[in-house]
């Protein structure tokens, strides 16, 4: 855009050349200084009526650059019209009475006639008016507009470059008759803003125009020097060639084959300038193009050379390792890795480099890697050896499989969970039902021995065994549900829901020797799945209630929940048994019972309650009292949302 | 040889009563000692080696596996039968457990005249 301005700025300098050239030339005339004439006659080369041409057309170019039309569109074709009749009066020999119409010269310089301007002036005039009403009428640039001005400026140019070489054949078509320096700086000057105001948006390139421009004054000129010398030989009946059979000489032949040889030249220099151009914008494109390839890549890319020194990083290296590319770049490829490897892969590269045994290239295989902040994570590497230019660098695609490998862990966790929990089912289901059958035997025995009693107290065992069992399947179910059931997030009323737990224990014959306080604000609210809260809730309680210390004097639970840190922490401590320091590590395991002698739990209750809260997105914990125990969950607080 | 005394170790009180009443029943002469769990059984073998141990897998504070690596460490004298008794007949636990020298036969529950047949032949050998 700083072009396209600078080029309108072009424009307006042109047309104020114009205005100021013409109004001079007229104000001269007008003013009749004879002295000044006679002593420098050059000054009134430029003629009454081409003086106010170019006061016209400066004004209508000034106009047409300011974005008006129809006025500067109509002030060039009476400046055509002019142009087009002066030239018949040349080409014709006619006399139209144009001349002195406006002004009688008060002196004749450098024309045939009093005020007759040159042909070559006239046909300039005519070709800048033509243009400017194309300019001036479509508003912006064209090809014959272009056209028209570089016609223009190659004659105007020759003409002032013929002033200064002193060819007069430059500007002199005619004898007598010459193009004044004036006008042709005024041509030169509008043909100019012309040719290259707004040709960027006609699709010409001006670099490519301006060399045009310059062969083709060189050569006119050349031509005209030619002609020139021609002339001289007939005038003069000389001739410069020794034979007289070439009526040229061969100084000027030189000078015309030298001519064509630097037009030749210049030709190929634009023709192979242009082809390098395209094929540096190819390579550009293409080398654009698989950086974007590479630095788009979700794997990343790294190249190294043979010591191990990074040559390049793709940009998804800064999310794999945490560095960027930068930093990267000319250190050693051990900074990835973890130690060992970080020491050793110096040796690893020597050892390559010496037997060729590939451990890694060409293979592919996981590895670890280690991230800026010092983490380790699994990743998999393949390396590619290549050898270019003699040289050879090894090109390395890494993949963080952490996901991956937390999945497989993940997956392995399960599975090893899921057959711990078929071996216990299988061995605790039958437990119970061993256990009746033995009681039955008993039974059999006792009633037909009549000890009737005793009887009683072995059913009672019995009953005692189908409890259990039925609280295993209960438990068993309850897991299930958990990991099928999908469940809808809801607020929760916390309190009203620990009453409930609370309410729901009364069937616990310990229940009723304990205090149980409900210390949850009534405002208290989380949003979460209700049917799992409750089964932790539920198992939290009841399992403060079943260790319950029966030596205790004031056996106490007491629940509480509040908002820390995020989270929302719900404890219920109690002044129980405790867990055994020695059987912590055993706690929220499958199938733990850490309590001797208490053999009515299935093990499950604390697994269930970790399941649960890790379904619900928290955890479970247990924290030791001086006294009895504190168990608590961490939720995520989803009451914001 | 009649088996003079019996250890059974079981965290269940009904299998406790069951072995007991069945001990009882098939010779009311042989003296029981009980435990809950492995540690009560090993405090009781620090005092005195029964002639044989009944022996459950599953039971909490220390189990019947890690009972008898104790057992084994710590004891040069061991009871001349130590039988397992379980309510699942899983193989893997029998090969484990029958690795033991001193372990000799290996039970299901529920504990029957049979087995202490069988407890009382093997102390014979």
């Amino acid at each position: 855009m700083v072009s396209a301005w600078s080029w309108q700025r072009a424009n307006v300098a042109a047309s104020l050349w114009c205005i100021a050239v013409g109004l001079a030339m007229m104000a001269l005339w007008l003013a009749e200084p004879a002295g000044l004439a006679a002593r420098h006659p050059w000054l009134f080369g430029m003629k009454f009526n081409a003086a106010l041409a170019f006061v016209v057309i400066g004004t209508a170019l000034g106009l047409a650059a300011r974005g008006h039309k129809r006025l500067p569109a109509l002030m060039t074709v009476p400046v055509f019209l002019y142009g087009a009749l002066a030239l018949s009066q040349h080409l014709f020999g006619i006399d139209a009475g144009i001349d002195t119409l406006l002004h009688r010269p008060f002196v004749d310089i450098g024309t045939s006639l009093p005020g007759r301007i040159a042909p070559n002036t006239a046909l300039c005039l005519m070709l800048v008016s033509l243009a400017l009403a194309l300019r001036a009428h479509s508003g912006r640039s064209g090809m014959l507009q272009v056209a028209l001005g570089f016609i223009a400026f190659i004659i105007a140019a020759a003409a002032l470059i013929g002033y200064a070489i002193a060819l007069d054949f430059a500007h002199d078509w005619i004898r007598f008759t010459r193009m004044s320096f004036q006008s042709a700086s005024c041509f030169v000057a509008v043909s100019i803003a012309l040719i290259f105001a707004g040709t960027e948006t006609a699709g010409y390139q001006r670099v490519t125009l301006a060399g045009m421009l310059g062969l083709a004054t060189y050569l006119l000129l050349l031509a005209m020097s030619y002609y020139e010398l021609g002339r001289y030989e007939a005038s003069f009946g000389i001739t410069f060639s020794r034979d007289g059979a070439n009526a040229r000489s061969t100084l000027s032949s030189l000078v015309l084959i030298s001519g064509a040889l630097y037009g030749g030249l210049v030709a190929h220099l634009y023709v192979s300038s242009r082809r390098a151009r395209r094929m540096a914008a190819d390579l550009a494109e293409s080398r654009a193009r698989l950086t974007a390839i590479i630095d788009n890549a979700v794997d990343g890319v790294i190249t190294i050379d043979d010591r191990g020194i990074i040559l390049s990083a793709n940009a998804a290296c800064r999310r794999i390792f945490g560095f960027s590319p930068e930093e990267m770049t000319g250190r050693n490829v051990n900074m990835l890795m973890p130690e060992p490897y970080h020491s050793e892969h110096d040796r690893y590269i020597s050892n390559y480099n010496h037997s060729g045994e590939a451990k890694i290239i060409g293979i592919g295989r996981e590895v670890e890697g280690r991230r800026k902040d010092g983490t380790v994570f699994p990743l998999d590497l393949a390396v590619a050896k290549l050898e270019l230019d003699g040289t050879v660098i090894y090109s390395g695609v890494v993949r963080d499989i952490s996901e991956r490998k937390a999945s497989e862990q993940a997956l392995i966790e399960a599975n090893a969970e899921l057959e711990e929990f078929a071996y216990r089912t299988s061995h605790d289901l039958r437990s119970p039902i061993a256990s009746s059958l033995g009681l039955l035997t008993i039974s059999k025995d006792m009633l037909a021995d009549g000890e009737l009693t005793a009887l009683g107290q072995t059913l009672g065992r019995m009953e005692q065994n189908f409890r259990r069992l039925d609280h295993l399947i209960q438990n068993i179910i309850t897991i299930t549900r958990n990991r099928l059931m999908e469940e809808e997030e809801r607020p929760i009323a916390l309190r009203t829901l620990v009453s409930e737990a609370i309410d729901a224990l009364s069937h616990l014959e310990d229940s009723k020797r304990i205090r149980i306080e409900n210390h949850v604000p009534a405002e208290l609210t989380i949003v979460s799945k209700p049917s799992k809260f409750q089964v932790i809730v539920g198992n939290m309680l009841s399992n403060a209630v079943k260790y319950h210390d029966p030596k205790e004097a004031e056996p106490a639970i007491d629940i509480r929940a509040f908002r820390y840190a995020g989270k929302l922490r719900l404890s219920v401590e109690d002044n129980g048994l405790g867990v055994p320091p020695a059987s912590r590590h055993l706690l929220f395991k499958m199938f733990k019972r850490l309590h001797p002698n208490r053999s009515f739990g299935s093990g499950l209750g604390l697994y269930i309650l970790r399941k649960s809260a890790e379904a619900l997105g928290g955890t479970a914990l247990y924290e030791a009292r001086d006294k009895g125990s504190r168990f608590i969950i961490e939720l995520p607080d989803g009451d914001r949302a | 040889m009649n088996i003079q005394s019996i250890l059974v170790v079981d965290d269940d009180e009904n299998d406790q009563f069951i072995c007991e009443y069945t001990i009882r029943k098939y010779d009311p002469s042989i003296r029981i000692l009980k435990a809950f769990d492995g540690s009560e059984a090993l405090d009781i073998l620090h005092r005195e080696t029964p002639d044989a141990i009944i022996l459950d897998i599953n039971m909490p504070v220390m189990n019947g596996f890690e009972f008898l690596d104790r057992y084994a460490e710590e004891f040069e004298v061991h009871a001349p039968v130590v039988a397992m008794l379980t309510s699942s007949h899983l193989g893997k636990d029998r090969e484990r457990a029958m690795q033991y020298s001193f372990v000799k036969s290996y039970f299901e529950k529920p504990l029957q005249a049979d087995h202490l047949r069988i407890m009382a032949e093997l102390l014979d050998e």
